[in-house]
């Protein structure tokens, strides 16, 4: 409860209370700014393999941080903090799957733009790689793609893996397996399990 | 029962990720994967996945956390800001109803007045005559709910929480 100042003009009164708002926040902006330097590349790749949409992942990378720093929690550590990130995250590439359920997205990198292209010496050899992995990880559910990019290309633990999705860690090792093995048959055009 | 798990899992993420497969690796591993069908998976999982991902990192163009942070400040004092105009909305919108019904019933009761008083003017009369009337009593209570309401109304707009 503030105390009543009959002077103060509306205009005055919600002027104190957006200052209030932005106290709120779960940082202050350099803890802010070293935070989202350290963790927002990582975020907006895995966003942008997830959702296979790059417009996309702009978008959810931005609300990703505002709901984080919106948050009424507290963090042990770092890693507790990075991955309850990921889980929002997570969560909102889900929210937003729900709602274009139909709408197929192809997750087909763009092997086209000049930073890809000049940075590679196997040009061609990496676009078709790259885009038989972009075929391959838009024929998986959500879950799968987000499970064995967490794991195979960013080297998550399986306890880390658990904390960003909201999973069991017991359930990982098996969910894990049951990915890689339907990714590794979809790029080797090998259908079903291996021997 | 199938094996989903492998415990040279470790050493083939690492060759993988230290860039060591497929040419710089023990034999002694390599003939490992040719062997193992979980490793395989993992070798061919774990090859394609962080060749994407060096790609897609030197790729990603995003915000500047300044960018990201003004963003966010900005958000979170526009939503608390329309948070807290919601009361004076309300208020505005309840003080607005209070004034449109009094207008309606003392609008009805003029018209009522009017028909029924006669041609000639008479003001001792028309005030027992109006003062008399049923009508008369919504007026009053029309007016005393105003009285009411309109300083409740102006507390909630001006009081600070």
């Amino acid at each position: 409860m503030f105390p009543r100042d009959v002077t103060l003009t509306d205009v005055e009164r919600l002027d104190r209370v957006a200052a209030r708002a932005v106290e709120t926040l779960q940082m202050d902006e350099d803890t802010f700014r070293a935070f989202y330097d350290r963790t927002a590349r990582p975020v907006w790749v895995y966003l942008a393999r997830i959702t296979g949409d790059r417009a996309l992942a702009d978008d959810l990378l931005q609300e990703s941080y505002y709901r984080f720093l919106r948050a009424e929690r507290s963090f042990d550590s770092e890693s507790h903090r990075r991955n309850y990130l990921y889980r929002i995250a997570t969560n909102l590439a889900h929210d937003r799957h729900r709602s274009r359920r139909g709408v197929v997205s192809v997750p087909v990198p763009a092997e086209h733009e000049p930073s890809a292209l000049a940075s590679h010496h196997d040009v061609a050899g990496d676009a078709e790689r790259r885009t038989d992995l972009g075929r391959a990880m838009a024929k998986l559910k959500p879950r799968e793609r987000e499970l064995l990019w967490l794991a195979y290309a960013q080297g998550s633990s399986h306890e880390e893996i658990a904390d960003s999705l909201g999973l069991r860690r017991a359930s990982i090792k098996m969910l894990l397996f049951r990915a890689r093995r339907r990714l590794a048959a979809l790029l080797t055009g090998q259908p079903g399990q291996r021997a | 029962m199938t094996i989903i798990e492998c415990p040279r899992e470790s050493d083939v993420l690492d060759a993988v990720a230290s860039r060591k497969w497929p040419h710089r690796v023990s034999p002694d591993l390599a003939g490992h994967v040719a062997s193992c069908a979980v490793c395989r998976d993992v070798v061919d999982v774990a090859q394609a996945m962080r060749a994407d991902h060096e790609t897609v990192w030197q790729e990603a163009n995003i915000p500047s956390s300044g960018q990201a942070w003004w963003r966010a400040e900005m958000r979170a004092r526009q939503e608390a800001i329309r948070q807290a105009s919601r009361p004076i909305a309300i208020a505005q919108g309840a003080a607005l109803l209070v004034v449109l019904s009094v207008t309606v019933v003392i609008g009805w009761l003029g018209w009522t007045w009017i028909r029924q008083t006669p041609p000639t003017f008479d003001l001792s009369a028309v005030s027992a005559q109006t003062l008399t009337s049923p009508l008369a009593l919504s007026l009053v209570v029309a007016l005393f709910a105003l009285a009411v309401i309109t300083p409740v109304a102006l507390y909630l707009v001006l009081s600070d929480e």
